[in-house]
């Protein structure tokens, strides 16, 4: 049975210039979470509150069945690991690795060398511990850091943007390397990232912060596919978030009118809280787009005409805006079947999107001026 | 080429460094080397470079005891009055030297905290102790100002990582803060002595500059051009010449290893 390892309940930190307010964050053991949010969200803050450092004004954090609020960092078996490393610029390798775990066996000094060289193998810097850690890469430095954390077997590991400080491919590789090592001793982990391809490769659960608040928590699929508001919509890349109304139903489907004149068909199961309401926001991932010079043939139930507005190239895919009506979609295609397609901008063409994809969330006036 | 402003910033520099060289030159030119020779070896000079290093260095040691805890509470904590106190610690930087010794004569004379000590067989005016003390007074601020600098610039994450990996908060003040604070607490530690050694007003009024019994090197400089026996105030401020002379060669080379 999986149990609830980390439970956060109601946590409030008063760092007078910032707040974390209200905090709920529920983690499974040895789960890898993963924590998303603009710069200046908290993610960090709230990373080191989890450790201890800052001392949370209301708030519960336990650990294993265990309040561990009134407990010292020392006392509470959480490592972190920081963007930066934060290596002891005093001690070489050796002496980083071992640090903690010197403290916990004093005497034992065959198992301690024993331990760091084991561990230094597995993150494969054993041939540099003897090194001053000034003299080591970036990648190098993050892999002694994630070695001195693991080393003393923490309940719970806390990562904060450590790959961002990394090159293209040592970021890869590290988190090829990190995510088997951090799995094969079954460490629960908490990463902070902006990083998609991070969110993407590790996550098992998915939080959403802003100003201080975690807005959405879930698996990847919840996350990313079906957001609960505009601003996750937009900061996990959903990209078309539309004001719309629910103007009918269509067997099990929600029909939605957009902007007046477009008409698309929702299977989302969406609860409106007053019945009277009938505002919602619309949210379609621009994968879920499918591009035709025909209307498409085939059990898809929203297919829209409209003119290619916009096409930019980023990295290897071409972002596609096309106007239908008085509203921009935003698609995404590879190169090539952009070319096939024969795509330009002033081209007419189709949109198809499965009901399915069309997700729906809870409309507040703050949620379309911030579209 | 050398643009106008590098030239006239270079010039005034070296200019006047030349002047400060040269002021300081003038005491080596003007005694005879027998001169020197004598003063030195005489008993007064000899018993002034005793209690000065004696003092000096009960003095620097306390202070450093004193300041090293000052400045990191000062510099981590949040308490009641922290700006207040950081304040007063600041003020005798900043008012002359003979203010300060006003001000401790006044406390430990008999009146307000002297007469209390005094119960408890404690004389600090006119005594050995009230060359420490002075001395004492005349450096703690510097100390707590070179040292608060130093652990405002130690990242407080390398606590919290050392603090997570098992450590007390004291366990890591020993073992993160302070190697990482080493080039501070020994910088703190030259101006220390340097200050502790080279008081003069402080000492004069609170030690009240008795010869041969609290005569420290600047007395002794003090007391002999007051009676012109020049030879021996020279040679006095040649000693203290030297003295922050090695202190500063020490500095520079322990500096320089650190950056190798």
């Amino acid at each position: 049975m999986i149990s609830l390892f980390l439970d956060i309940k109601d946590l409030n930190v008063d760092l007078k210039d910032f707040h974390l307010q209200n905090i709920n964050l529920q983690v499974k053991e040895g789960a890898y979470h993963v924590l998303i949010g603009p710069t200046g969200s908290g993610k960090s803050v709230l990373l080191e509150t989890i450790a201890g450092f800052y001392k949370p004004y209301q708030g519960q954090i336990m650990l294993e069945g265990k309040d561990i609020t009134p407990l010292n960092p020392e006392d509470r078996g959480i490592s972190i690991v920081y963007q930066d490393y934060v290596l002891f610029p005093h001690m070489n390798v050796f002496e980083n690795i071992s640090y903690g775990l010197k403290k916990k066996n004093k005497s034992d000094k065959s198992f301690l060398e024993s331990r760091v060289y084991e561990m230094a193998e597995k993150l494969k810097i054993d041939h540099l511990l003897k090194r001053d850690t000034r003299t080591l890469s970036g990648g190098e430095m993050q892999r002694t850091a994630i070695a001195r954390s693991l080393i003393v077997e923490p309940k719970l590991l806390l990562m904060d943007e450590p790959f961002s400080a990394v090159d293209v491919n040592t970021h890869a590789y590290l988190t090829t390397l990190i995510k088997n090592v951090i799995e094969e001793y079954q460490t629960t982990c908490i990463h902070v990232t902006h990083n998609f391809n991070d969110v993407y490769n590790l996550a098992e659960q998915v939080a959403v912060m802003k100003d201080g608040k975690i807005l959405q928590q879930g698996t990847l699929h919840d996350v990313f596919s079906r957001p609960s508001d505009d601003f996750v919509a937009n900061f996990v890349g959903v990209h078309n978030v539309f004001k719309g109304q629910i103007v009918g139903h269509d067997k099990s489907l929600l029909k939605i009118r957009i902007n007046h004149d477009i008409i698309i068909h929702s299977s989302d199961v969406f609860e409106q809280h007053s019945s009277d309401k009938t505002d919602v926001m619309v949210a379609i991932r621009p994968e879920s787009i499918i591009f035709s010079n025909e209307p498409f043939i085939s059990s898809v139930r929203n297919q829209l005409k409209g003119v290619v507005k916009n096409l930019f190239e980023v990295g290897h895919t071409v972002w596609i805006e096309v106007q239908v009506g008085g509203v921009t979609f935003r698609g995404v295609l590879t190169p090539n079947s952009c070319e096939s397609l024969g795509i330009e901008r002033g081209k007419e063409i189709y949109l198809s999107f499965k009901s399915l994809n069309v997700n729906l969330m809870e409309y507040h006036d703050d949620a379309y001026r911030s579209i | 080429m050398k643009s106008k402003m590098e030239i006239s910033f270079i010039s005034i520099a070296i200019f006047f460094t030349l002047i400060l060289f040269m002021a300081v030159g003038s005491l080596f030119i003007l005694p005879s080397f027998q001169g020197f020779i004598d003063a030195i070896q005489s008993e007064e000079m000899v018993e002034a470079f005793k209690l000065t290093i004696y003092t000096a260095a009960i003095s620097s040691v306390l202070v450093m005891l004193v300041a090293i805890p000052t400045a990191y509470s000062l510099s981590r904590y949040s308490f009641p009055l922290k700006t207040l106190i950081k304040s007063i610690l600041d003020l005798p930087m900043a008012f002359p030297e003979i203010v300060l010794g006003l001000a401790l004569l006044m406390l430990f004379g008999n009146n307000l905290l002297g007469g209390f000590l005094e119960k408890f067989g404690i004389q600090i005016v006119f005594t050995v102790t009230g060359v420490i003390v002075a001395q004492f007074f005349v450096a703690f601020p510097f100390a707590v100002r070179i040292l608060y600098s130093t652990f405002n610039y130690i990242d407080t994450r390398y606590e919290f990582v050392s603090r997570s990996l098992g450590y007390s908060e004291f366990e890591t003040f020993r073992s993160v803060t302070l190697p990482l604070s080493k080039d501070g607490i020994f910088a703190s530690g030259v101006v220390t002595i340097a200050r502790c050694i080279g008081t003069f007003v402080a000492v004069l009024f609170l030690g009240g500059g008795t010869f041969m019994k609290t005569e420290t090197l600047p007395i002794t400089l003090y007391l002999n051009l007051s009676f012109g026996n020049v030879d021996m105030a020279i040679s006095a401020g040649i000693v203290l010449v030297i003295i922050a002379f090695v202190a500063i060669v020490v500095l520079e080379k322990y500096g320089k290893e650190k950056a190798l």
